[in-house]
């Protein structure tokens, strides 16, 4: 809310300067985002009056202006603005005047004419554009001579406060001031009286509420025979334009201002247009109403509107209706002033797409207490400005639905703890008296009732932040948390996330973090079967899908980057990914996972290694790494298979106890152009919980007794798995078999084109004595037995 | 005799000159000294000699041998260094040539902040819980005191998935699930991704939040306050590092507060806001099963993002999601 500095020094003026008032609001909870001075920096300007105009003899856009400046003799100024006529009162900058950019008025000759001052716009003064293409137009009556920053009180700064939903009301001028009051201590100074104001005519215009929950209160006031040219007073325009707020004609003006400066939402009807009593009710369904600018709104049931027997005339504390509303040819009103429920309000206004001032007031609370003070106001108001004559309030009140102030208990003990400081018996009630509560005190505390307009505050827990509030959390000691001493635990059978994520730094890999959020085309390409989440309105259509895998996000990253002159790209991102899942209470399995991807060449510094580009066993090093880190590698296997975002001859899943725990190989080629990337790209993800259970260690004995290493080369189909081979020997399940690896894959000269040859090291040893040889010839010959049975294998 | 050892040791010394290799020299000491070598022999000739002369011209011959000896061995050093140095000459290489397999990436600069303000906290006991991000409307938005008909709710520019599943616009949903599965006292830190339906220079539609809760009897605001103003100054190592706390709302917290901090080291000493705090509203803590009356709560959360950007010097937010390696590389 943007409100005038000088609007709220007429109703409190702390002896603050205009930075300390904004850090003390801010320091109250009433966060200042922004304070601006209403005009530029300039000096000599006042208000002229154009005594005449005549065309400049050498220029046809150019006039020659005569001008009072309130001096014994007219100046003569040189103007070249499309409005400058005879008799008006404008901004005048005489010579020796400053105006913004520190730009000096001199004497000056424009085609041959003296020019002795200038006349000005409102950019020119620094002012907020007025659309007025030209000179700054001044009222007829505005005194000539006068200084411009006096006369139009420019030496005023706009307050911006971001208020919290909490604190609805300080949503105006009054609301504010209470606030400054109970921080500052200076009193409150309302710059009027109240004054009740009635007529004695019964009201021509009846009310008839029908949601007495929803509207507790409805007043409403007729006014006749008024002046119907009166126009609004410049001190009204511009404290509204310093809110943001503009001018639309007397009675509209009326009503904002007093939502300005009291916080109470109006409307005014004119009374002609209105067929019968107005009804308070909810919506008829698909009933309509053109709302105030000129849209058509087709509203559903669950609206409060405000009706009269032609139907729906405005949404009740949201907007009026266009047919109803007053014109300027108006001449009798009905003023609206009600309490609408918040929760009658609540979600209309997003509904409808039509936030207003009021319904941002009533959404979060208005004083119920405030209506019939409002209404005074505005009729005094309309009534000093325009006279007319004033019925009597037409009313509808339901006390049972009015929220009635009830008192809480507030205990000095309980301040003491929370706050963790003792504050005083006397200040504490100083604190509440400024606040405006009604205050009993008690044994133990106090019993306050806080002032309609705080219908926020409802426990004690409320009464206490007023205390630590105005008492200032800046002043409340730094007292250390004492806690029992204990020790976390520190289980060493989880390994930690970072640690594979520092392994995978070490090896060349930069963390990314993608959005969660995907371009659902995208994800259809490289996962088509799998059901995923879409959000209802995502911010770009390419953010719609939540994400099934991590590929996207580090393929788009790979695009990215490929795109910046970064050939070589190794990326990894850790993170949940999302499967619909309907049984699941929140629709989806949400997996924690650790993707990556490389493309480009496998060495990073290229003086001394042949160059060569990335492949799938580079990647499953990475990956081998990872799952050796976490002890996994005799419960983790890669197995063939088939993905539609990978190249069916290099893609592997990673299984883990006969479950797939991740997925690796070469993005598909024929998804390299579609995504985006370019060159063979590889990429992983593994599910983290898959990585993160390690076996403690326990030390198993050294073997006293040599070892005895066999090579074994076997001629198996071109084919097969490696894996399977060595299944097939480690079926034998020997405990002398200590391990098996391999050496070599060779084909060529000397094996068959349908065939490769496998050379694997045996290493057997026996725990407790030497082996005879054969022991191990035994070993030996039961293996070539398996692995011709299992896959056929030939000793070569 | 005397001038025969003298003329070859002069003999020796002659011949070692113009040795280059160390068989050539073998060949030298097997002629004075091996089996048949002329020293050998003389000292054969011995027995040959009268018992008187005998020992004194052994002697003569020992110590020729040993001149001899001395000699070769000089020139078998010679040539050894000789060897040493040309190997050592022909092995020099250019050390200023960078070293081999130096491949390093780097952690994310939110991970490398998540990681920071983990380490601090769990120091002090919190321990690390994590959540789904995929939310019910209970933990993300109910059971935190926001009804639907909240106001609060439009603070929260929330991606709803249907009616009642969202992506969770805060962590704090997991103070809710950790509450509601552990007994208290509880110390805690809920790090993670949340999401808001906002895009433009200074909002990013997804972020890192970390969300701190402790439960204890007789937590107070004054410790909440010592507690965050130490995070704040060993997090940017600045001990002189301002602080204030500006009453603010949130529905989940009574009183509630959000902190800003000033400091020479960036921000030309203007107050920029880092977290948002406050006490457990009572409400929350009743929704749980803790009774307020017994336990109070103290509760914080800290933009990741924002922490980083002022503790990295990066400019502007969206550096964070376009994962430019040229920046990423930046914090090795």
């Amino acid at each position: 809310m943007k409100i005038s500095e000088n609007w709220l020094r007429e109703w409190t003026n702390p002896n603050w300067d205009t930075i300390t008032l904004s850090e003390e609001l801010s320091l109250a909870g009433l966060e200042v985002d922004g304070i601006e001075p209403v005009a530029g920096a300039f000096t000599g300007v006042v208000v002229g009056h154009v005594l005449s105009v005549e065309k400049h003899p050498d220029a046809d856009k150019l006039n020659i202006t005569q001008v009072d400046v309130g001096e014994a003799s007219p100046v003569q100024i040189v103007c070249g603005a499309k409005n400058v006529i005879a008799g008006m009162k404008a901004c005048c900058a005489k010579v020796g005047a400053k105006l913004p950019g520190d730009f000096k008025i001199k004497k000056a000759k424009l085609r041959g004419v003296p020019s002795n001052g200038m006349l000005c716009g409102a950019s020119e003064l620094g002012l907020p554009d007025d659309g007025v293409d030209g000179l700054l137009v001044l009222p007829a009556d505005a005194p000539v001579g006068m200084d411009i920053r006096e006369y139009l009180d420019l030496d005023d700064t706009i307050i911006d406060v971001d208020l919290t939903p909490n604190r609805a009301d300080c949503f105006s001028v009054i609301g504010l001031a209470r606030d400054v009051h109970a921080v500052s201590g200076v009193a409150l100074t309302p710059p009027f009286k109240d004054k009740k104001m009635a007529g004695t005519a019964e009201c021509p215009q009846s009310v008839e509420v029908q949601d007495a929950q929803a509207c507790p209160k409805y007043l409403g006031c007729v006014v006749t025979d008024f002046d119907t040219s009166a126009t609004t007073p410049a001190w009204m325009v511009q404290k509204l334009q310093r809110s943001g707020v503009r001018s639309l004609g007397l009675v509209v003006d009326i009503t904002n201002y007093v939502l300005l400066e009291l916080g109470q939402p109006m409307h005014a009807f004119d009374l002609n247009t209105l067929k019968g009593a107005v009804q308070v009710r909810k919506a008829k369904s698909s009933e309509k109403l053109v709302t105030l600018d000129e849209k058509e709104r087709v509203l559903s049931d669950d609206t409060l509107v405000i009706a009269d027997d032609s139907g729906v005339i405005a949404l009740a504390g949201i907007m009026g209706g266009l047919s109803t509303s007053v014109t300027p040819e108006t001449t009798k009103i009905f003023f609206e002033c009600a309490h609408f429920s918040r929760l009658a309000i609540t979600g209309k206004a997003r509904k409808y797409g039509l936030h207003t001032d009021s319904s941002m007031r009533f959404e979060r609370g208005v004083d119920p207490m405030l209506p019939e003070r409002a209404l005074d106001r505005a009729l005094f108001l309309f009534t000093e400005i325009a006279g007319g004559i004033i019925s009597q309030i037409s009313s509808s009140i339901s006390e049972t639905h009015l929220p009635t102030p009830v008192p809480i208990e507030l205990r000095s003990e309980t301040i003491t703890k929370r706050l963790g400081v003792e504050v005083s018996k006397e200040q504490v009630q100083q604190i509440f008296e400024r606040l405006g509560f009604d205050i009993k005190e008690n044994e133990s505390g106090w019993s306050l009732t806080a002032p309609s307009y705080r219908f926020d505050m409802s426990i004690e827990m409320d009464l206490i932040e007023e205390v630590g509030r105005i008492f200032g959390y800046n002043n409340l000691p730094e007292t250390p948390v004492h806690a029992p001493m204990t020790l976390n635990t520190l289980p060493e059978s989880e390994q930690s996330l970072l640690a594979l994520k520092m392994a995978l730094v070490q090896r060349g890999y930069n963390e990314v973090i993608t959005y969660s959020f995907v371009e659902e085309s995208k994800q259809k390409l490289l996962e088509p079967t799998q059901p995923y989440v879409l959000l209802k309105k995502p911010i770009s259509d390419d953010m719609k899908a939540m994400r099934t895998n991590l590929f996207s996000g580090l393929l788009q990253s790979v695009a990215y980057n490929q795109n910046r002159q970064q050939p070589r790209v190794r990326l990894f991102e850790s993170g949940l990914v999302f499967y619909k899942n309907d049984s699941e209470p929140t629709g989806a399995t949400q997996v924690p996972m650790l993707g990556g991807v490389i493309t480009g060449n496998a060495s990073a510094s290229g003086w001394d290694a042949v160059e060569r580009a990335v492949d799938f066993f580079d990647l499953k090093g990475d990956v081998e790494t990872l799952i050796r880190m976490s002890h996994q590698q005799e419960s983790i296997r890669f197995d063939e298979c088939e993905h539609p975002a990978l190249h069916p001859g290099q893609s592997a899943s990673i299984m883990k106890d006969g479950e797939e725990v991740g997925i690796m190989g070469q993005l598909h080629p024929s998804l390299v152009k579609p995504i985006g990337v370019s060159g063979k790209v590889y990429v992983f993800q593994i599910c983290q919980d898959a990585l993160m259970t390690m076996q403690v260690p326990s030390a198993k004995a050294i073997s006293k007794f040599p070892e005895v290493q066999r090579d074994l080369a076997f001629l198996v189909d071109e084919g097969l798995a490696v894996q399977a081979l060595v299944d097939s020997i480690v079926a034998v399940e020997s405990d002398i078999l200590k391990s098996v690896e391999l050496f070599d894959v060779y084909r060529g000269e000397g094996v068959e084109a349908s065939q490769k040859s496998i050379a694997l090291t045996l290493k057997i040893q026996h725990q407790d004595r030497t082996l005879q040889d054969d022991e191990v010839d035994t070993l030996i010959s039961e293996v070539l037995v398996l692995a011709k049975q299992a896959v056929n294998a030939e000793l070569r | 005799m005397q001038e025969q050892l003298q003329t070859i040791i002069l003999q020796v010394q002659d011949a070692v000159k113009s040795v280059l290799d160390l068989a050539k020299l073998d060949e030298i000491r097997v002629q004075y000294l091996g089996k048949k070598g002329e020293l050998t022999s003389m000292m054969k000739m011995l027995g040959k000699l009268s018992s008187e002369e005998r020992p004194k011209a052994g002697l003569l011959i020992n110590e020729a041998k040993q001149m001899v000896q001395g000699i070769l061995n000089a020139k078998k050093k010679e040539l050894d260094d000789a060897k040493l140095a040309k190997q050592l000459a022909e092995e020099r290489i250019d050390v200023t040539l960078p070293g081999r397999d130096v491949d390093l990436g780097g952690l994310h600069p939110v991970t490398r902040t998540l990681n920071r303000i983990e380490t601090l906290f769990s120091k002090a006991g919190f321990n690390v819980e994590k959540g789904p991000e995929i939310e019910d409307d209970w933990h993300n938005f109910e059971a935190l005191n926001i009804p639907k008909t909240h106001p609060a709710r439009a603070m929260h520019d929330t991606f709803y998935i249907n009616e009642n599943t969202v992506l969770r616009t805060h962590t704090s949903g997991v103070q809710i699930r950790t509450m509601e599965n552990k007994k208290p006292p509880l110390r805690i830190i809920a790090p993670g991704r949340v999401y808001r339906c906002d895009s433009d220079q200074t909002h990013t539609p997804m972020f890192h939040q970390v969300e701190g809760l402790i439960i204890e009897k007789n937590a107070s605001f004054a410790q909440l306050r010592a507690l965050l103003i130490e995070f704040l100054r060993q997090f940017f190592e600045d001990d002189n590092l301002k602080t204030r706390f500006r009453p603010s709302y949130f529905p989940f917290t009574e009183p509630s507060a959000e902190v800003d901090i000033a400091t020479d080291l960036f921000g030309d000493g203007r107050w920029i806001e880092v977290l948002g705090c406050g006490m457990v509203h009572p409400k929350v803590l009743t929704n749980v099963g803790i009774d307020p009356d017994e336990y109070t709560g103290l509760a914080f959360g800290l933009g990741v993002e924002r922490l980083a950007m002022l503790r990295y010097n990066v400019k502007d937010l969206r550096q964070f999601f376009e994962n430019d390696l040229r920046f990423l590389q930046q914090f090795k």
